[in-house]
This record gives structure tokens, sequence and C-alpha cells, in this order.
């Protein structure tokens, strides 16, 4: 129980700090991508890579992880300099669509559609590692580093963008700068927990990059709670340990488990956000219909 | 000081909520109890329909498992679903594994497989795939077994058949761009010369495309004698309505994926051509018949490939579980690998068949056609 306990609690963690980092554009910044889970790949295929190729270092996986990701990021971070609202949703569609056919083609680095197998074990300078530990110390400093952000003039930088991007703009605010550093921060995380991903299953394919996977992400943001430091957690608690508690529902028949699960599930999301429409933990006056 | 009443209740709380849990596990380890036979396989979205599939041959064999009184224990399926993702694959086979402490576990999909396979192979569990075809599945791990025919395996058998029996001489190829897809397209380009043939085209279409048009157009345009459809789940049936509503009047094929009722069932398929291993319902074993019968019977339908894969994969364990029970020996992957490597032959659904050293399954394969309303027949045996 221990071990399967401790994996779930490391699926928490990775899926955390990719709830955490989209929460950071969306929540504070306003900007609304569907492609997070593209970068979430691109950190998985450079980890997975390092790991194969050099040393399966934790700390190293991450830090390329981080760097290719965040580097990568321009390629939203153009897009939301020039539009915004549901414009931006549609161009990051088309970048997620784009991410996928190229990790499906590009073999000689993602493996194509069969993916990375045999991907090691990690280490730590050496030594034998568990991912969780590494992945709830990355949480928790980027955590930190949101609530820091998100409580000084950056932060502040971000959410004036978010509620007024031209009068941010005619107050002298670089609009342009702190998007950017925004979408470089959030995607850099994904690139961690991409990599920290790649460590912990040992196998890595574009079905895991998607843009199920984006939608879900956005799911976590938006139950636990946009624009707040703890909510995206608590939506990533929910949306998977509910799964996993409904499987130990011991009255299911076996060939009709997935789709009670998946009705369970779908009819608790759909009831929290009637009667908690601004997450778990938003703000209860926002969300809700004045009418 | 002050912190350590507070320490004490909460490790109490924590002790007494993991009591329940603590107890499952030990307790399944207890004589008498259960054998935990899990299965992984899609059983929500798109592919539940492959899942619900593969479920039914794996209770038939539990059934027949526990009517012949084959071992003294029970035992106990236990179903989680992979949704065929790589995450909820890894969820589920952890759950089957440290809570469960399944010791024999049913696959399926290629990326769901690949996902679990280090899980299985770390606590050395049997991992038995009977539904994914990808030729990457071979020698995963030395606990990961196929009981289906790799892909690889069935493309020369068609060629043989269609070149032999019904004069193909071009054949054109659509398939989806991944492991399998490559697989079929390798195969294709050295087995259709040997034969006198030739693979006139070969179009990938991603794996999620759903209009298959503008490549029917390009299909015809090859003039293919048949066309081979390397694809599997809703998008088979798909590409084979985009091919017929399109033009394309020719022989169309494929691997034992067209086994499924969603093929079988769709009045563009009649006609099409597929393999899987050797499956005569008619013929005079005993084992065949009666999964056949039974099968039926249980659940008003003709069994195809895949039902019978699991029903193999489910039953194969009685096979190694009595062995091990009959000498004294304790049921777990290493002893039912053991038990496995030391017999390899075995009398299955279909026939006999033998494991080679990557826990390949090799039977004899067959080719059907299919003949409409679910009707196929068996063209070559």
């Amino acid at each position: 129980m221990i071990a399967y306990l401790s994996n779930l609690a490391t699926q928490v963690a990775i899926f955390g700090i990719l709830a955490a980092t989209l929460n950071f554009i969306l929540g504070y910044a306003g900007i609304f991508s569907i492609a997070h889970a593209v970068f979430f790949g691109l950190g998985a295929y450079a980890g997975a890579q390092i790991a194969l190729l050099l040393v399966p270092d934790v700390v190293l996986a991450c830090i390329v992880a981080a760097a290719i990701a965040g580097g990568l990021s321009l390629c939203l971070a153009l897009p939301a300099l020039r539009v915004r609202g549901e414009y931006f949703v549609a161009a990051s569609l088309g970048l997620q669509m784009v991410a996928v056919t190229l990790f499906s083609e590009l073999k000689p680095l993602t493996g194509g559609i069969g993916g990375l197998v045999g991907i090691p074990l990690p280490t730590l300078f050496g030594v034998p590692v568990g991912v969780l530990p590494v992945a709830l110390a990355a949480l928790a400093l980027i955590l930190l580093a949101t609530a820091l952000l998100a409580r000084g003039s950056f932060g502040r930088t971000l959410t004036a963008i978010r509620d007024a991007e031209s009068a941010a703009e005619a107050l002298g605010k670089n609009v342009a700068a702190a998007k950017t550093l925004a979408v470089g921060f959030a995607c850099a995380g994904a690139g961690v927990a991409g990599a920290l991903y790649a460590l912990h299953t040992s196998f890595v394919n574009v079905e895991s990059f998607t843009m199920d996977y984006s939608v879900l992400m956005m799911a976590m943001v938006i139950i636990g709670g946009t624009g707040t430091l703890w909510g995206p957690l608590i939506g990533t608690v929910l949306l998977l340990s509910l799964p996993a508690a409904l499987a130990f529902l011991p009255f299911l028949p076996a060939t009709e488990v997935g789709a009670v699960q998946q009705i369970i599930i779908g009819l608790a999301m759909t009831l929290l956000m009637i009667f908690r429409p601004a997450g778990l933990v938003g703000d209860l006056s926002r969300g809700q219909t004045t009418a | 000081m002050n912190d350590a009443p507070t320490i004490r209740r909460r490790g109490l709380v924590a002790a007494g909520l993991s009591l329940p849990f603590i107890r499952s596990a030990a307790a399944q380890q207890a004589s008498g109890e259960p054998y935990v036979m899990g299965t992984l396989f899609p059983m929500s979205g798109p592919n539940a329909e492959y899942g619900e599939a593969f479920t039914r041959g794996a209770q038939l064999a539990l059934s027949h498992i526990a009517a012949d009184n084959m071992l003294r224990r029970p035992i106990r399926l236990q179903a989680e679903d992979s949704q065929a993702l790589p995450q909820p694959s890894v969820v589920g086979m952890n759950k089957l594994v440290n809570v469960d402490r399944a010791v024999w576990v049913l696959v399926s999909w290629t990326a769901s497989s690949k996902a679990v396979a280090p899980i299985g192979d770390r606590a050395k569990v049997i991992m038995v795939n009977g539904g994914a075809v990808g030729p990457d599945l071979s020698g995963l791990s030395p606990y990961f077994w196929n009981v289906i025919a790799l892909a690889h395996l069935e493309v020369p058998v068609l060629v043989d058949y269609l070149t032999r029996h019904r004069n193909v001489k071009r054949m054109a190829l659509v398939y989806v761009d991944d492991p399998l897809g490559d697989a079929i397209l390798g195969q294709l380009r050295t087995e259709l010369p040997k034969a006198g043939g030739q693979l006139v085209g070969s179009f990938s279409v991603p794996r999620a495309a759903q209009q298959f048009g503008p490549v029917a157009a390009r299909v015809r345009q090859t003039r293919p004698d048949a066309v081979y459809i390397a694809s599997f789940g809703a998008q088979q049936s798909q590409i084979i309505k985009g091919l017929r509503d399109n033009g394309v009047t020719q022989i169309l094929c494929s691997y034992s994926a067209f086994s499924i009722d969603s093929v079988r069932q769709l009045p563009e398929a009649v006609g099409a051509l597929y393999t899987t291993q050797k499956l005569d319902f008619e013929s005079g074993d005993p084992i065949t018949r009666r999964f056949a019968a039974d099968f039926r019977a249980r659940y008003n339908q003709t069994p195809v490939a895949y039902h019978a894969n699991y029903y193999n994969a489910a039953y194969l364990f009685g096979l190694l579980a009595r062995q091990l029970e009959q000498a004294n020996e304790e049921v777990n992957g290493e002893s039912l690998r053991q038990a496995m490597l030391r017999t390899r032959t075995f009398d299955l659904v279909g026939g006999r068949g033998t494991f080679d050293d990557q826990g390949n399954l090799m039977t004899q394969m067959q080719v059907n056609e299919i003949k409409g309303a679910g009707r196929t027949e068996i063209v070559q045996g």
C-alpha cells in the first residue's frame, strides 16, 4: 500500500507542478494556454534523453528539461504578445497540434509513437534516489517562487495585464516582457515536471502529451481555483485521487468499471462547478452568474 | 516536549487509517485466500470495446479453471481501467502490484504495456499481453509475455495467401506511423517481392485522423489489387468506410485487429481478409470446442481471436499455478516464470503453442474472411 500511495503522491507532485505553473500564466496573467502538455512533453523527452544518453541524474535532467522547455516557451509567448482571449486559445491549440505531430515524427529524438523505453531509474550525484522527494522539493520550490512572484511588483503587473492589458500598458508596464517572463517560468516548470515524469515511469511517448492532458491540467487549475496558490494543487489531488479512490469500490463489475468511474468523475466535476464556480479555494464571489 | 502528544495522536490516527489496507495486504498472502489476477484494459473511452472483449475471454477462463478444480485456491479478477494511456496504466498497475498483490496481470495496448512493464519487472509480476501486436513488445521484460502473434509474424502469412490464392500482385498500405505500422511496412517491403508482388504505395495517416477521402484518392491512383490497413480501434472502420465510399473496391486486408465486432459487422468490410492465430472452432480440439461452446452460451456471441487470446492468457495461469501447487511450491511471478520455461509448450484454445525465449507464444496462423453480419470464415487454416 505504501508503494502505491508513494506512486500516487509522485504523480500528484508532478501534476501539481504542471497545474501550479499553468495557473501562473492562466490565473495571474490571463493567458489561456491549452498547450501546457507540449512543454511537459519537451521536458520529458529532454530528461529521458539525458538519462538514456548521459547519466540518469535527476537534477541534471531537470535543469536541461527546464532550459529546453523554457527556451522554447517563446513559441507560446510570441502569440501571447499579439492575441488574447479566445484568439490565443486557438493559437495555443495550433501549437499543441504541431507539437504532437512533431513528437510523433521526430523518431530519433522522441521514439515516435512508440516512445522511449528503458529509461534508467534516477540517481542524485551517483546515488539512487526516488522521484517522490525530488518532485516534492520541486513542487515546494515552484509554489514558493509563485508566491513570491505573485506578491511582488511582477505579480501585480501580471494581474493588471490579466484584468486590463491596455490600461496596464498605458501605465507604463512592459507587457511584452512580463508576459514573456511569465510564460518562460511556467514552461520551464512544466519541463521540470516532464523530466520527473520520464524518470518516474521509465517510459514516455506522445500519448502523455496530447491536448487531453492540456485540458486535464486546465481542469485541475479551474477546479482548484485559478489565481490562487493552493487551488491548483488541491485540484490536482482531487482529479488524481478520485479515480484512484473509485478503483477501490468493490461492487463495480469488471466490464463496467471504467464507464462507472468516468460517470462518477464527470458528475462530481459538474456538481463542483455548479456549487463552487470559482473552484474549491477560489473567491466565492467570482464565477457565478449575476442574472 | 509539548509536540509529543500531538505527534502520538497523529501517528495513531495515521496508523488507524492505514490499518484496513495493511490487514488487506497481509490477509491476501495468507493461505486459502484467492490468487489475484489483474486486468489492465481500456474500460472507458473509444477503446472500451476492446477492454470488454478482453475481459470476457479472461472471465470464461477463470470459470473453467474453477469448474475443473484446477487450483486449491480460487482466483479473484481485479479490473483496472488503463484508458489505453500510459499514466492511468501506471496508476492501475501500481495498485494491482502493491495493493491487490496480483501475481498475474493481463495487459493490452502497446503504450500501456510499455509503461507498466518496468513496474511488473521490478515486482516480478507476470504480465501477459493478448491484444497489442507491436513488434517492440517482444523482450520488454522476462516477466512480460505475449500470447498473440506480433505483427511481423502475421504479414508473411497473408502475403503468401494473397499472392497464391487471390492473384494479388500490387498492394497498397494505409498505416498509422507507429512501431506497428512501421513493422508492417517493412514486412510488406521484404515479403511482397519474395512472393512476386510489389508494394505500390504506402500512405501514413495520423492516429487521430477520421477523414480518409484524400488517402482513398491516392490509393486508387496506385491501382492496387489489395489494400492493407495497419491501424486499430475505431479508426479501422473509418478507414474501411472512407476507402469504400471513395471507390476503392479492391480486397481490403489487415492483421488480427480486424477481429473486433465493429469491423466484422460493418457492411463495407464484407470480403475483407485478416490474419489471426489458428482458431478453428469446429475442429476436433476439445479445448477449442469447449471454449467456443461455452463462450456462445455465456455471452450469446461468437468468439473471436481477442476472446481466445485472453482466455489463453488467463488459462495459462491455471496451468502453471497447478504445476506449482502440485510441487508444493509458492505461486509467485518468479516461480510461474520458471514453470513456463520448464514446460514451454501448452495446449490452449486454437491448438498447441510454444513459448520462445523472449516469452512470445508461437502458434499456427490462419487467414479469415469477413462474410457480413459479424460472420467470418477461415479461408486458409
